[in-house]
């Protein structure tokens, strides 16, 4: 048996502030690895209806990255062992500015910081400015690059790399084929701790895909679920990592 | 002017998550090679005479200019190109390309509804499936563009994100061509975006300033001393501008939607001091923002300036100084479009306005021996239903409920 992770995906102040707390112990004591904590961008071009959904939501509930940032104090105090990754678009980090943003990150101690929209050729100093700072820069590749692009971002990864599954935004749902679980076998042949998501949603992918990657990434299938579960997030949020780790 | 610059000074790029690298690296090596192929750019030539109209008549506002009695004003009247407006400028060029790169369906985005229709038009002419993605707010006020680009066959897609306007259409067509980039091409509808797309955009609207130039030669016997147009994502402004960039005058002036005043959400004028530096929708360039990075809503009269982001060139020529920033407000633009309207019969369009007022500004500080000339980038037939409110208010209440009546 290969032990099976997931990362979880949620968003702080989804659906509202003290509910999203919710969201993170529920996610915790269905038995989740790690949470991937996605600061909402009024723009979210790399994510589909549900998170896009939520991430408005957030911010017409008051989310600010200083409220963000004093949501991963209270879960670095309250779970100091769980990993926590940060995803954001460079809209943010590039206003407040990366090096301030990086510096943030790194005193948050958090594992690992995802910005899908700066790219390696195009960071603007966000990867060397995460070595410098000794923060882990998780680096987005996907099925079918080309050789020599999928070395030029690997070779900025640190442990981490994130493997999206297929093309498109996330929330639609994904067939694991040759093309995906090939680029999985890749990077974990080179060495990498793989977190791979995109459409996710069933404990068959979960237990395909932990075959071949170290951690598997949900999270429109949370956004859902508080959505249709309003009056206990908590156990409907638990019960359905507990389902996805079946 | 180079062909292909991907950043100018620190703006453009190509911000963008992993999956769209792939069709950006294909589309930038297509058009470099159909910008030196002489079948496409013979074709393309053809098209822009049969089919668009082209070249747009240079009109002397002579009426205008008298009662102004400052510089001479000119009009561009791009507005005379098939559909109403440059937009088709742009999206003849970049469909025949997609054609020639063996796409077979387009995507586009479109706030004022005139590159939406645009771009529908030149699919139904060159047989492309259409999908056209428009904010709901987008919809509700340039209704006869919807009925147009159905017309044409587009399928329009309605937004209902964000702020359901422009820039949440450009969210979504993003987002469809992720996935559908093997058969799609996303026709992106100003000089913004991801590289290649700014570059690709200039040249392709450059035939406004190409044409300018040969007409100053012949019938302008005054000064030029500047050159004014409207810019939402700025794609009439960099074409009407392209020949003139690298030479020292005129003066080209680039005029925002200063909407109902400088309040957040009240405008949509980044380039005189309300915009700051940001990275959004795979290109830095200067974006209505706040201090965490948050796309700040806008308003416009005129749905196709109502847009928080600017064409990386043009915010790069504002902070070199090459092209000088103002803006009009909702109120200014009406007046104008009345003003041009009474005295040269010619309706600008909405976002056109805009350029008309600043127009009229400069002219009243200048003589008569300098020429201004102002670019009509679309004629205001869109608009009758804003217009109409708000300068025949009841008369065309009525109308519509008897209208309503028979339907
Ligand atoms: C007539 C007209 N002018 C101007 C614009 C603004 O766009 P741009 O600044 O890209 O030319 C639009 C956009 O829809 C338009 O329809």
């Amino acid at each position: 048996m290969h032990k099976k992770r997931i990362m979880a995906h949620m968003i702080p102040y989804y659906p509202s502030p003290e509910a999203s707390y919710d969201v993170v112990r529920g996610l915790v004591d269905g038995g989740a690895w790690a949470l991937e904590v996605q600061f909402p961008f009024s723009d979210p071009t790399a994510d589909g209806p549900a998170i896009q959904g939520a991430c408005t939501t957030a911010l017409e509930n008051g989310f600010t990255v200083d409220k963000g940032i004093d949501f991963i104090k209270k879960i670095r105090k309250d779970y100091p062992k769980l990993p926590v990754f940060v995803m954001s678009y460079a809209s943010i980090p590039y206003r407040v500015g990366i090096p301030r943003f990086v510096s943030i990150m790194a005193e948050l101690g958090i594992n690992g910081l995802i910005i899908p929209d700066l790219p390696p050729d195009y960071d603007e100093g966000f990867y060397e400015e995460c070595i410098t700072r000794d923060l882990q820069p998780v680096p987005v590749v996907i099925p079918d690059m080309t050789e020599e692009r999928l070395s030029l971002i690997t070779d900025k990864a640190g442990e981490y790399i994130y493997a999206a599954l297929r093309k498109g935004i996330t929330g639609q749902h994904t067939e694991l084929g040759e093309d995906n679980i090939g680029l999985l076998s890749v990077l974990k042949n080179r060495g990498y701790k793989t977190l791979a998501g995109f459409g996710i949603d069933s404990p068959e992918q979960v237990a395909k895909l932990s075959r071949h990657a170290y951690a598997i990434v949900a999270g429109s299938v949370f956004v859902r679920i508080c959505k249709e579960n309003r009056d206990d997030i908590y156990g409907s949020v638990k019960k359905k990592v507990e389902y996805l780790l079946l | 002017m180079q062909l292909y610059n991907d950043f100018f000074g620190r703006f453009g790029g190509r911000y963008v998550a992993e999956v769209l690298r792939k069709p950006l690296d294909e589309l930038e090596q297509s058009f470099i090679a159909a910008m030196s192929n002489e079948g496409f750019l013979s074709e393309l030539e053809y098209l822009q005479k049969t089919y668009i109209g082209r070249p747009t008549p240079l009109m002397f506002a002579e009426n205008a200019s008298n009662i102004l009695g400052g510089s001479k004003i000119y009009i561009k009247m791009e507005g005379l190109a098939n559909t109403g407006a440059h937009k088709i400028n742009n999206a003849l060029g970049q469909a025949l390309l997609a054609k020639k790169m063996g796409k077979s369906r387009i995507i586009a985005e479109t706030g004022a509804g005139q590159h939406g229709v645009a771009t529908a038009s030149v699919c139904a002419r060159l047989g492309l499936d259409c999908t056209v993605y428009m904010g709901e707010v987008d919809m509700a006020r340039q209704r006869p563009n919807v009925y147009l680009m159905e017309m044409f066959g587009a399928q329009v897609v309605p937004v209902s994100s964000g702020s359901r306007t422009l820039k949440d259409a450009v969210n979504e067509a993003l987002r469809d061509w992720a996935s559908s980039w093997d058969t799609t091409h996303y026709l992106i509808g100003s000089a913004l975006g991801p590289s290649p797309f700014p570059d690709m955009v200039r040249e392709f609207q450059s035939v406004i300033g190409k044409e300018l130039v040969k007409q100053i030669e012949e019938n302008v016997k005054e000064d030029v001393e500047a050159l004014v147009a409207c810019v939402g994502g700025g794609s009439n402004s960099i074409g009407f501008f392209a020949p003139f960039i690298e030479q020292e005058r005129p003066a080209l002036v680039g005029v925002e939607a200063g909407g109902r005043g400088l309040g957040n959400g009240e405008h949509a004028a980044r380039m005189t001091g309300c915009g700051v530096e940001g990275i959004v929708q795979g290109y830095k360039s200067m974006f209505l923002l706040d201090s965490d990075g948050q796309v700040l809503p806008t308003h416009s009269i005129s749905a196709g300036l109502d847009y928080p982001g600017i064409g990386p060139q043009l915010a790069h020529l504002g902070e070199t100084g090459r092209v000088i920033f103002t803006r009009a407000t909702d109120k200014e633009a009406l007046e104008a479009l009345r003003f041009f309207a009474r005295h040269e019969g010619v309706i600008f369009a909405l976002e056109s306005a805009h350029a008309g007022a600043a127009a009229i500004k400069l002219a009243k500080e200048g003589s008569p021996d300098k020429a201004i000339i102002v670019n009509m980038s679309g004629r205001g037939d869109k608009d009758i239903f804003i217009t109409a409110k708000i300068i025949d208010g009841n008369r065309w209440r009525d109308f519509l409920l008897s209208e309503a009546g028979d339907a």
